[in-house]
C-alpha cells in the first residue's frame, strides 16, 4: 500500500536524499565501517593466536634441537663409557636421538630425556629448506650411530659408508665420533635456528599486520565515532531547526502545570526568555480562567483521544488564543511530561466571532438583525410564558426615509439610519433588543413590560426620531411610524406578534405618520381590507372596470383646448366610481400598477386617435398620460408607448407623458434605463412634462438632464395666486423658470377667473381646472371639442361633473 | 693489510659500496690509485664440501660469489696460509679451526650463509696461497675447506 493511499503525502526523493538526517548512505557507511572494524578485530585476534602458536612452536623446536645436542653428546659419552667397559646405554640414547630427530622433521612427540627434559610434542617442520636440514640431521645421526657402534665394538670406522656428505673425516675414530656428534648437534641447532628465523620473520610480519590492523581499527573507530557524532549533531540540528523555525508552539508541562520546556515560538510570542517560563513562570502567563484547564490535563487522558485544549497566553499587553493538542508523554523517559502542541488561533477566533456577529447583526447599525431578533423574541416569549411577564414588540418605520435616500444619496441615508439606531438604543433598556429588520424598519422587543410602558416607549421613539438630525450641514427631519403589539395572552407566537406590530405600524402610517398605533383586532380588519382592495383591483382590471376620464387643458392666450390630461377612474361595482388616490397606492404595492399604466396608455391613445379621425383636434394637441415611477423603473415604457401608438394609429406628437419629480430621482433602480427610454420617446416626438413641479424633492438640475417639454404648476401654488401670497411667488417663478428653459408652463387646479387673470398676467401657457372643465368621460370631451368656442374664456363652466 | 667489505647483491648498492671501499682503501694506505682488473671466484658451499672455481686467480680485487647449496647453514672464512700446507691450527677440541690464532692471517669472512642463499664478498688478495673454509662446528673437519692460489697478474 502506498503512502498516498494511506492518506499521507508521498515522501519525495528530494526529502529522502536531502533532508533525512541519518539514513541511506550514512547508515551504509556506518555498517561498512563496523564490518571493517569487526573483520580487523577478528583478524587481529586470529593473528595474535597464530603468533602465539608460532612463538610456542619456535620455543619447542629450539628446546628439542637443544635436546638433540645433549643427546648427541650423551651418546658419544655412552659410547666412550661402554668402550671403557663402563655401564652406559648408547643404544637407548641413539634411539632417543633418532626419535627426537624424526619428531622434529615430521612432527610428533619428542621423547623425554632423563634428568633433563619431559616429552614434548612438536609440529611437523614446514618448508623445504628446513626439512632438508632436518633430514641432513637424521643422516648425521645415522652416521653417528653407525660410527659409535663400530667404535664401541672396537671395529674400524674409516670404512663405514657415510650418508651426510662428510668426507676426509679424521682417521682417529674417537675424533671422528666427536666430529660427527658435533655435526649432529650443529646441524640440528642450525635447523632450529632456521625454524626460529622463519618463525621470527613470520612473527615480525604478524606483528606488522597486527599493528596495521590495529591502526585500521583505530581509524575505523574514529571514523565511526565521527560519523555517529556528526549524524547525531545533524539529526538534533535538524529537529532543533524544525522546532525553532516552526510557528507551532510546543510546551511540555508537569501535572502541576510547571513548565519543562518551551519552544522558541512560545518565547517569541510571550516576549520573555525561556528561563522565565521554565518552572512555575509559565503559569503566570496563562489567563487566570484557563489555569484550571492546565491543572486538569492529566485527567483528560482517561478518554481515548483528549480534545484540543484552548487557552489564552499573555503576549505583551494582550492575550493570544491558543489551541493545542495534548499528548501524554509522562512515561517517555526522554520527555517525562505532558506535551502541548499548539497553534495561535487568535485571528481565527476573532474572525469566527466576527462572522457570528455578522450573521446576527446588522453591519450598518450594529443592531441585531432579523434572525437574531426572531431568536430573541422566541426566547423572550418562552421566558414570559414561564414567568408570567408580558412581552411587547414595537416596529418603527421611518417616514420619508426613502426620499432622503433617493435625493441625498445612500451614504447620508446610512448615516441617518445609524443615528436613529443610536437613539433607539438610548431609549430602550439594556435588556431589551433593538433590531434593524431591513431598510428603514426597526423593531424592538420589550421584555417584562406592560401596555403602558410599551406605549411610553413608542411615544418616545416618535418624539426622538422627530428631532432633526444634522448631517453634512443639513437638518434632516424624519419621523417614525410605530406599531406596538403586546403579547397579553399566553400562546401568542413571535410571528403573530411581529405581524400585529406591522399592522399597527401601517395603521400609524396611514393615520398620518409620525405617530404610533397600538395593535387591536380592528386594525387587523383594516389590513384585511387592503388585501381585499388589491384583489378587487386585480379582478376589476380583468373585468374592464377601469375607465379613462379626460380633463381639458386650455391655451391661456387663445382659449383653445390644446390638450387633455388622461385620468383613471375605477367604476367598481361595490365601491362606485373611485378616484386614483383611493386605489393607486394599493395598486403600487402589486404588479397591478404596471397593468393599470398600460391600460391608461392604450385607452388614451385609442381615444385621441378617435378624436383625430373625427377631425376634432387642432394641429397642436396633446393627450397627457400619467406614468408612475414604478412603471418607469420597471422598464419597457418605450415598447408599451410604441405598441399603444401603433395599436391606435396615433402619431407620437399627439402623446405626452407626465412624470412626478420623485420618479426622476437618480439612484432609483432602473433609473439609467428609464432615462434612456425617455430620451428615445422624446426623439420619437412624444412630449414630456413634470407633474406637480415644486412639491417633491426634485433638483433643478434634473431639468437639464431630461428631455422635458413642460412643467405643470401644482394646484397648491395656483390656489391663492390671486392674493399674491407666497404661493403666487413660487408659481410665478416656476412659470418664469419654464420659460427661461424654453419649456411650457401648465397650471393645474385653476378654479376662479381671478386665478385665470393672474396666470395670464404671468404668461402661463396653459391651464386646467374646474374653471374650464372637471375630468369627464371621453364622450363629453368629444362634445366639447366639437363645440366651437367663440369666447373661450366665457365658458363658465361648461361641463360639470363634480 | 687490505681489508674487504661484505657487499649485498643489489647492483646499485654494490656500485656505491665499491666506491666507498676504494676511497677507504685509498685513505688508509695511500696506495694504488689506478683501478685494477677484478676476478671472480665462485664459492660453492654444501654439506660438507667447499669448492672454489677457479682455484687460481690473479692478485688484486677478487669478487667471491658464495652459494650455499645446503642442506645446512654454512659460513666462509678466507685466511692466507704461510707454508702452503692446508692444515690450520685447531682449537683444543680438535674439531674447529682456531680463529684467534688465525686472526692475523684472516682476509675476510662471511658468517651464517643460510641454505639456498647467495652472497658476494669482495676481497683484495695479494699473491700467495689461501685457505677457504667453513668453521661451523665440525664442518671443517668433515671436509669443508679448499685452497685458493693467488698469482701475480701477468
Amino acid at each position: 500500500m502506498t503512502a498516498s493511499r494511506l492518506g499521507r503525502p508521498p515522501i519525495t526523493g528530494g526529502w529522502r536524499r536531502g533532508r533525512q538526517p541519518f539514513t541511506g548512505q550514512g547508515r551504509r557507511a556506518v555498517a561498512f565501517i563496523l564490518a571493517v572494524f569487526a573483520v580487523t578485530s577478528v583478524a587481529a585476534v586470529g593473528l595474535s593466536a597464530l603468533a602465539t602458536v608460532r612463538a610456542q612452536h619456535r620455543a619447542v623446536v629450539i628446546e628439542v634441537a637443544a635436546r638433540q645436542r645433549t643427546l648427541a653428546e650423551r651418546y658419544m659419552n655412552d659410547v666412550l663409557l661402554t668402550r671403557d667397559g663402563q655401564r652406559a646405554d648408547p643404544k637407548g640414547t641413539a634411539r632417543l636421538l633418532q626419535l627426537s630427530g624424526q619428531a622434529l622433521l615430521d612432527g610428533g612427540t619428542a621423547p623425554g630425556v632423563d634428568g633433563d627434559d619431559d616429552r614434548t610434542t612438536v609440529a611437523a617442520a614446514q618448508g623445504a629448506t628446513v626439512r632438508r636440514q632436518l633430514q641432513q640431521a637424521l643422516h648425521l645421526i645415522e652416521d653417528l650411530i653407525a660410527t659409535g657402534e663400530a667404535f664401541g665394538r672396537h671395529q674400524p670406522t674409516a670404512g663405514l659408508k657415510l650418508t651426510a656428505g662428510e668426507h676426509s673425516l679424521p682417521a682417529d675414530p674417537e675424533t671422528r665420533l666427536r666430529v660427527l656428534a658435533t655435526l649432529t648437534s650443529n646441524v640440528s641447532l642450525n635447523a632450529a635456528r632456521t625454524i626460529a628465523a622463519n618463525a621470527d620473520r613470520q612473527l615480525a610480519m604478524l606483528v606488522r599486520l597486527q599493528v596495521l590492523l590495529g591502526a585500521l581499527g583505530l581509524l575505523g573507530s574514529l571514523l565511526l565515532a565521527w560519523l555517529l557524532v556528526a549524524a547525531t549533531r545533524r539529526q538534533s540540528a535538524h529537529f532543533r531547526s524544525l522546532v525553532h523555525a516552526s510557528n507551532d508552539l510546543v510546551v511540555i508541562l508537569t501535572e502541576q502545570a510547571h513548565c519543562l520546556y518551551t519552544s522558541p515560538s512560545v518565547t517569541r510570542m510571550v516576549g520573555r526568555d525561556a528561563p522565565n517560563l521554565i518552572g512555575p513562570g509559565f503559569r503566570g502567563q496563562v489567563h487566570a480562567d484557563d489555569i484550571s484547564k492546565l491543572l486538569t490535563l492529566a485527567s483528560s487522558f482517561d478518554c481515548d483521544e483528549p480534545p484540543p485544549l484552548r487557552f489564552r497566553l499573555r503576549a505583551g499587553v494582550g492575550w493570544r488564543e491558543l489551541e493545542a493538542t495534548v499528548t501524554d508523554l509522562r512515561q517517555d523517559r526522554h520527555v517525562q511530561g505532558i506535551v502541548l502542541n499548539g497553534r495561535d488561533v487568535t485571528e481565527r477566533v476573532a474572525l469566527e466571532e466576527q462572522l457570528h456577529h455578522q450573521a446576527f447583526h446588522d453591519s450598518l447599525t450594529g443592531l441585531a438583525n432579523r434572525a437574531l431578533f426572531r431568536d430573541r423574541l422566541d426566547h423572550a416569549l418562552a421566558r414570559a410564558a414561564r414567568g408570567g411577564h408580558t412581552v411587547a414588540v414595537l416596529i418603527a418605520d421611518l417616514d420619508e426615509f426613502k426620499q432622503v435616500n433617493d435625493t441625498l444619496g445612500h451614504d447620508l441615508g446610512d448615516r441617518l439610519l445609524a443615528t436613529v439606531a443610536d437613539r433607539l438604543a438610548i431609549i430602550t433598556r439594556s435588556g431589551d433588543t433593538v433590531a434593524r429588520l431591513g431598510g428603514d424598519e426597526f423593531a424592538i422587543i420589550l421584555e417584562d413590560t406592560d401596555e403602558g410602558l410599551a406605549r411610553a416607549v413608542a411615544e418616545r421613539i416618535v418624539t426622538e426620531t422627530a428631532v432633526p438630525v444634522r448631517l453634512a450641514s443639513r437638518e434632516l427631519v424624519v419621523g417614525a411610524s410605530v406599531g406596538v403589539a403586546v403579547a397579553d395572552h399566553p400562546g401568542t407566537s413571535g410571528e403573530d406578534l411581529i405581524r400585529h406590530a406591522d399592522v399597527a405600524m401601517y395603521a400609524a402610517k396611514h393615520g398620518g405618520r409620525n405617530r404610533f398605533e397600538m395593535f387591536h383586532p380592528e386594525l387587523a380588519r383594516h389590513a384585511g381590507e387592503l388585501l381585499g382592495l388589491q384583489h378587487e383591483i386585480h379582478v376589476g382590471l380583468q373585468k374592464g372596470e377601469f375607465v379613462m376620464y379626460y380633463q381639458p387643458e386650455v391655451d391661456l392666450a387663445g382659449g383653445a383646448i390644446l390638450g387633455v390630461e388622461a385620468l383613471m377612474r375605477w367604476a367598481s361595482p361595490t365601491r362606485g366610481l373611485v378616484g386614483p388616490l383611493a386605489f393607486i397606492p394599493a395598486a403600487e404595492s402589486t404588479a397591478a400598477i404596471v397593468a393599470l399604466g398600460e391600460f391608461a396608455l392604450f385607452s388614451a391613445c385609442a381615444q385621441t386617435a378617435q378624436w383625430q379621425d373625427q377631425g376634432l383636434l387642432p394641429d397642436v394637441f396633446t393627450t397627457w398620460v400619467n406614468v408612475s415611477a414604478k412603471q418607469l423603473t420597471a422598464g419597457g415604457i418605450r415598447r408599451t408607448v410604441e405598441a399603444a401608438l401603433t395599436a391606435a394609429g396615433l402619431p407620437p406628437t399627439r402623446l405626452g407623458v407626465e412624470l412626478t419629480e420623485t420618479s426622476l430621482v437618480a439612484d432609483n433602480a432602473g433609473f439609467e434605463n428609464a432615462c434612456h427610454e425617455l430620451e428615445e420617446l422624446h426623439q420619437m416626438g412624444i412630449r414630456i412634462a413634470i407633474d406637480d413641479f415644486g412639491t417633491g424633492f426634485s433638483s433643478l438640475s434634473h431639468l437639464t438632464r431630461f428631455p422635458v417639454d413642460a412643467l405643470k404648476v401644482d394646484r397648491s401654488f395656483v390656489s391663492g395666486i390671486e392674493h399674491h401670497s407666497k404661493n403666487a411667488v413660487i408659481a410665478a417663478n416656476i412659470i418664469t423658470l419654464a420659460h427661461a428653459l424654453g419649456l411650457a408652463a401648465i397650471a393645474e387646479g385653476i378654479e376662479t377667473p381671478e386665478q385665470l387673470a393672474e396666470l395670464q398676467n404671468l404668461h402661463c401657457d396653459m391651464a386646467q381646472g374646474f374653471l374650464f372643465a372637471r375630468p369627464t368621460p371621453a364622450h363629453e370631451v368629444t362634445a366639447l371639442l366639437a363645440t366651437p368656442t367663440p369666447n373661450p374664456f366665457g365658458f363658465p363652466h361648461l361641463i360639470g361633473v363634480p | 693489510m687490505w681489508g674487504g667489505r661484505e657487499v649485498a647483491m643489489g647492483v646499485k648498492g654494490a656500485v656505491i659500496l665499491v666506491a666507498v671501499s676504494v676511497m677507504l682503501a685509498g685513505s688508509s694506505c695511500g696506495g694504488p690509485s689506478a683501478p685494477r682488473r677484478e676476478s671472480t671466484v665462485k664459492v660453492s658451499l654444501r654439506d660438507f664440501r667447499l669448492t672454489v672455481t677457479p682455484a687460481r686467480v690473479p692478485a688484486g680485487w677478487v669478487s667471491m660469489d658464495l652459494s650455499n647449496e645446503g642442506p645446512d647453514t654454512h659460513e666462509m672464512i678466507i685466511v692466507r696460509t704461510a707454508a702452503g700446507d692446508g692444515r690450520l691450527p685447531l682449537r683444543l677440541d680438535g674439531i674447529t679451526a682456531d680463529e684467534d690464532a688465525l686472526a692475523a692471517r684472516k682476509v675476510d669472512s662471511a658468517d651464517t650463509v643460510l641454505p639456498g642463499t647467495r652472497r658476494t664478498l669482495r676481497v683484495h688478495l695479494e699473491p700467495g696461497r689461501y685457505e677457504v673454509f667453513c668453521n661451523m662446528a665440525g664442518h671443517y673437519r668433515a671436509g669443508m675447506h679448499t685452497e685458493l692460489v693467488v698469482v701475480v697478474p701477468s
